[in-house]
Formats: structure tokens, sequence, C-alpha cells
């Protein structure tokens, strides 16, 4: 090929790769778009199909039906504790045990790494743990919602990986020649310089737990105790099947049966935007970190 | 690491007691994280017993009778045995085959975007959906796939088709399946590949360049070949999940119009089990799933390191 050949199949390059990239943002950006101009769009509209490119009769009917719904309050409110305490939790366990897998002299390392990594190839099963955790009276408790997933392998291997590569090990020569126990070490000298890897493990936890309907749905009967994911199911996919509790409980606030119903076709959007936007803007602040994550845990470990 | 070395020299002679005496702290720190497995991951193996018994909540765990192989039979020959296994392999083999190239065309072609601040944008928007539940994401899906409301129908309608309740419909279900995934998960996916990419010396591109290469060519002959330890690695990884599709996602899409498709196992023994309580037959099922599983991931592994040095323990 000669240079102007080449200058020109360059370009047919940049033109097709600029046509796939506003292609995949749009498929991308429409759908949540779509969400967000239809929470704030007349139910009539939305259900006519006339909210397309922008909200069509602006009102917070939706978001006022959401706000008065004490159940979706309520599993809000759950699962910031839900998700406060476990990540709390997680980050701890996770640390201290990836600061010991860290540790090249630590006697019982291959052991202890079996134990852990072998949980990633097998377990019980749904049905098995289900009756286990019943037995052992976690059923129906708030604890098994933090609790349960609270500590990840993957998480503790890339914590273990982090530790291992970035504290650098004069520190801890020093630190032991000082006389230091590992408690003063790993809280004192390791734990401040783990800020990175906190911010890593509180995205990957936060957003799986956030995000988790599963838990609630087997474990959990009483419905006070629900998490937003759980009761959302209930509005968003089982909308279809019938309209049954939620649109009951939808039925008290507002005038009428048929104004739920009205209402009800907007208030999808409205949760899904309650529910989602934390989040996303959350990740706005957290964008490297959990890039970050990724890269870590590809590291040979 | 040479320093601990000689370190540890020293320590050996002081025998095992003083190395309990310096070290015991080590497994304060290491026991919440060997509890917590015990109690979620451990204990439950406990419970697979009754996958041959016949469990009864006033018996226990322990205390109901065994009955050998009895579920398990029963597994293979109910009629529907061939509908779940066939809908099991063929949702997540589609899904792998169909999802996995995605990410690494996304990555090349972000890598060759010019300007910054358009590749940044890109970048973080493409993990998005990563952040979305499986809940919201199937609730998006009834709503835009919706036959009456859905934004798919009223472009059919406009163009004079007929609405289709795509959600009902058990010949849509993989395909939706399959589309949502990638929207959710490819932008998560280049992640590895653009690190691999931007790690690669740009004197290769600059010699290229000198040589004549246009971008095409450079794309497959210094990108590609950069890309394979990661593409495998991933791949790997991949199939090793092959059969642990995920379960929570085909329930919340599943609806009586799509059960002929979107029918898995996963869902099956959640439905199963938990709705109707036929703990000691879906235990044996899901038993039966986890063996498959971990033989597979087993293989996989060993035949990738045999093949490309890369494996996962």
């Amino acid at each position: 090929m000669n240079k102007k050949e080449i200058s020109l199949s360059n370009r047919a390059f940049h033109i097709f790769n600029t046509i796939v990239w506003a292609v995949v943002m749009f498929l991308i950006l429409y759908p949540l778009y779509l969400v967000v101009i239809a929470s704030v769009s007349d139910p009539d509209a939305i259900v006519k199909g006339e909210v397309i490119w922008h909200p069509v009769n602006f009102s917070l009917v939706g978001y006022k039906a959401v706000f008065k719904n004490s159940e979706l309050l309520r599993s809000y409110g759950n699962s910031i504790v839900y998700t406060f305490l476990s990540v709390v939790i997680s980050i701890g366990v996770t640390l201290s045990a990836a600061y010991t897998l860290s540790r090249p002299k630590f006697k019982g390392k291959a052991a202890i790494n079996l134990f852990f990594v072998f949980t990633m190839f097998f377990n019980g099963g749904l049905i098995p743990t289900f009756l286990v955790m019943r037995d052992i009276h976690l059923y129906n408790s708030p604890l098994v919602m933090i609790l349960m997933g609270c500590v990840s392998v993957w998480n503790l291997m890339v914590a273990r990986t982090y530790i291992q590569s970035s504290i650098p090990h004069e520190l801890y020569e020093a630190a032991m020649l000082d006389g230091a126990s590992h408690f003063q070490y790993f809280f004192k000298i390791v734990l401040p310089l783990c800020k990175t890897i906190v911010a890593v493990l509180a995205v990957y936890y936060g957003v799986a737990k956030w995000n988790d309907y599963f838990t609630g749905l087997v474990y959990l009967r009483d419905r006070n105790l629900l998490p937003l994911q759980t009761i959302l199911r209930e509005i968003l996919a089982t909308l279809q099947v019938d309209k049954s509790s939620y649109m009951m409980t939808m039925a008290d606030n507002a005038e009428s049966m048929a104004e739920a119903m009205r209402v009800a076709n907007v208030v999808k959007y409205c949760v899904i935007v309650v529910a989602t936007g934390p989040v996303v803007i959350l990740y706005g602040f957290m964008q490297k970190y959990f890039e970050k994550g990724v890269m870590i845990g590809s590291l040979k470990g | 690491m040479k320093p601990d070395n000689a370190k540890s020299k020293v320590k050996k002679k002081g025998g095992g007691k003083e190395y309990w005496k310096n070290n015991w702290q080590l497994y304060v720190l290491v026991l919440p994280a060997v509890i917590y497995f015990f109690v979620f991951n451990y204990l439950p193996l406990y419970g697979i017993q009754i996958a041959f018994k016949d469990y009864k909540a006033v018996s226990g765990i322990a205390g109901s009778a065994w009955v050998g192989l009895k579920h398990f039979k029963e597994f293979f020959n109910a009629y529907y045995f061939k509908r779940l296994l066939s809908n099991t392999f063929l949702l997540n083999i589609y899904y792998l085959l169909w999802s996995f190239p995605v990410p690494v065309f996304l990555a090349i072609l972000l890598n060759q975007l010019r300007g910054p601040k358009k590749k940044r944008f890109i970048q973080t928007t493409i993990y998005v959906p990563y952040f979305i539940s499986t809940v919201v994401l199937a609730g998006m899906l009834y709503i835009f796939l919706s036959p009456t409301s859905g934004i798919f129908n009223i472009i059919r309608e406009a163009m004079g088709l007929q609405a289709i309740d795509y959600m009902s419909d058990a010949g849509a279900f993989r395909s939706i399946y399959i589309i949502s995934g990638i929207w959710q998960a490819a932008g998560y996916g280049t992640i590895l590949y653009i690190a691999t990419l931007t790690g690669i010396d740009q004197s290769l591109y600059e010699a290229a360049e000198i040589d004549g290469a246009s971008i095409w060519q450079k794309i497959r002959y210094i990108d590609l070949p950069s890309l394979v330890p990661t593409i495998m690695m991933v791949f790997i990884l991949d199939c090793g999940k092959l059969l642990s599709s995920d379960t929570n996602k085909a329930l919340v899409m599943q609806t009586a119009g799509n059960i002929p498709t979107s029918d898995i196992i996963g869902v099956y023994v959640y439905n199963v089990g938990l709705g109707t309580g036929q703990f000691s037959y879906t235990a044996a099922i899901g038993l039966f799933i986890n063996l498959i599983n971990f033989v597979m991931i087993i293989g996989v592994n060993r035949i990738s390191k045999k093949t490309t040095d890369v494996g996962l323990f």
C-alpha cells in the first residue's frame, strides 16, 4: 500500500470506529435516559407510548407515590443498614485474613488457602444451605442479610495480592526489629496504607449487597425485614402475573384502585431511578477503584 | 523476600514455641474468615446428605431416613430431565459464545479512539450497566418489551406490525437473556483487555507505522496477538462457570409463557424446592449439577494448563 491508500484506509477506520461508538453509547444510555424521562412524565402519556425523547406532561406523581409507600421506604432503609454493616464487616474480615495470608512465614498457609479456594468450586447448593441456615436460626433473621456473602474468596485474593505487592517489605522488617506484634503492624502500618484496597472492596461488596434480591427472597419471611431489591422484584417483575400485594398497599394511599393502577405505570420508572441512582452516582466517585479491583485481581496471586 | 529467608533461619533455631509466641496473632486475624466459610460454606456441605434421604422437618437433617439414590433416579427418569439439562446447557453455551468476543472488539476499538477526553467519557459510561441490579435490569426488560407500552412494540406498531409479548415468548427468552447480559457486562469485560492494550510497547506501533502499516494491520498483527493470553485466561474462567448460569436473572425473567426455555436447573430447584417443599429431591438435583460443574472446572483447568500454561490453580 502506498501512503495515500494507508491514510484512506485509516480514515475509513476512524469513521467506522466513530459510528460504532455512537451506536454503543446510544444503546447504553438511551434505556437509562428513557427510564429517567418516563419517571417524570404523566402516566397516561407513558401508556400511550408518547414518551420517547423527552418528558411528556411533566409530573411528579410517581415519585410522590414512591415516597408515600411505607413498605418501599422501609425496605430502602433496610437496604442501607444491611449494606453499611455488611460492608464494614466484609472489609474488616477480608483485610485481616488477607494480611495473614500475605505473610510469607505463616505456617498453614497452604491449608487455609485450600480451605478458602475450595468454596469457589463446590458448595452445598441452595436447598442444603437453606435447611442448615434454618437449623442454626439464621432464617428470617436480619443477620443473614448482613452476613451471607460478606466474604468473597475473590476479593480476599485481591486484597492479599495488594498487601503483598504494594506494601514494602522493608516496613515489615523494620517493624519486627522494633519488636512490633502482628496486631500493631497490621493496625498501625498496614491499614493506613490500605486506603485504595478499602475503596476497591467497598465498591465490590457494597454493589453486590445493595443489588442482591435473592437472599431476601429465600431467607426472609417477615416483610418488614425485606431489602429494597426484593420488594422491587414484586413491583417490577411480577406486575404481569398479578398486581397482588403491591397494588393493595398503593390503593390505601391513592383515591381509588383505578387511580392506583394508573399511577403504577409511572411508579415502575421512579423506583428504578430511586434504587439505581445512588449507586451510579457513587460509582462516578469511585470509578478508578472499580477498575483497579479488576486489575489487581488479574495479577498472579 | 531475601532478608526474610535469613531471618526465618534464625527463627527456626527458636523452635515451634517461639514461632507461636511471635505469630499467634496471625491466626486470630484469619479466624473470622475461617469461621465465616465454615458456617456459610462448609456447614451446608453437611446438609447435602438430605439428597440421599427423605427429609422430614420433624426428624431434621441427621434424623431423616436414608433412601440411597432414589431422588437421583427419579430425576434422571423425569420427563422434564432432558429439557432442564438442555435448557441449562444451551443458555450458557449460547451466552458464552455470543458475549465472549464483544469486550475484545470494544477494547480494541476503544484503544484506537483519538482524544483522551472522549476515551475517558466512553470508558466511564460503558461500565455503568454493570452497577444495575438484576431486578432492575429485568424490570427494564419488562417495561421496554411490554406488548402495550414498550418501546419495541411502539416501533413495531409504527411500522404496521403486530405487537409481540416478548417476555411471554419461549422463542425469545434466550435472545433477551443474552442480549441484556451483553448490555450489562460487556463494558466491564473490557477492563482487562484495555489494560493489556495500554501495556503494549508504543515503539511497536511506531515501527509498524514506519513500515507503512494501516490501523487495521496494527490491530491484526499487534493488538490481537498481544491479547491472546488475556483472552485465554478469561475464556477459561468463563468455561469454568459454564453451568452456574445466572439463576437469579433467569428467575426474575421467567414468566408463564417462556417456561419451555427459561426453566433451567437453578430456577427449577428454587421453584420446586422452596416453592413446594420437595427438599430432598431438589437437593439431589443441585448436587448433580454441582458435581458436573466441579468436574468441568477441574477439567478445563487441566487442559488449559497443558496447552497454554494458564491455569486458575
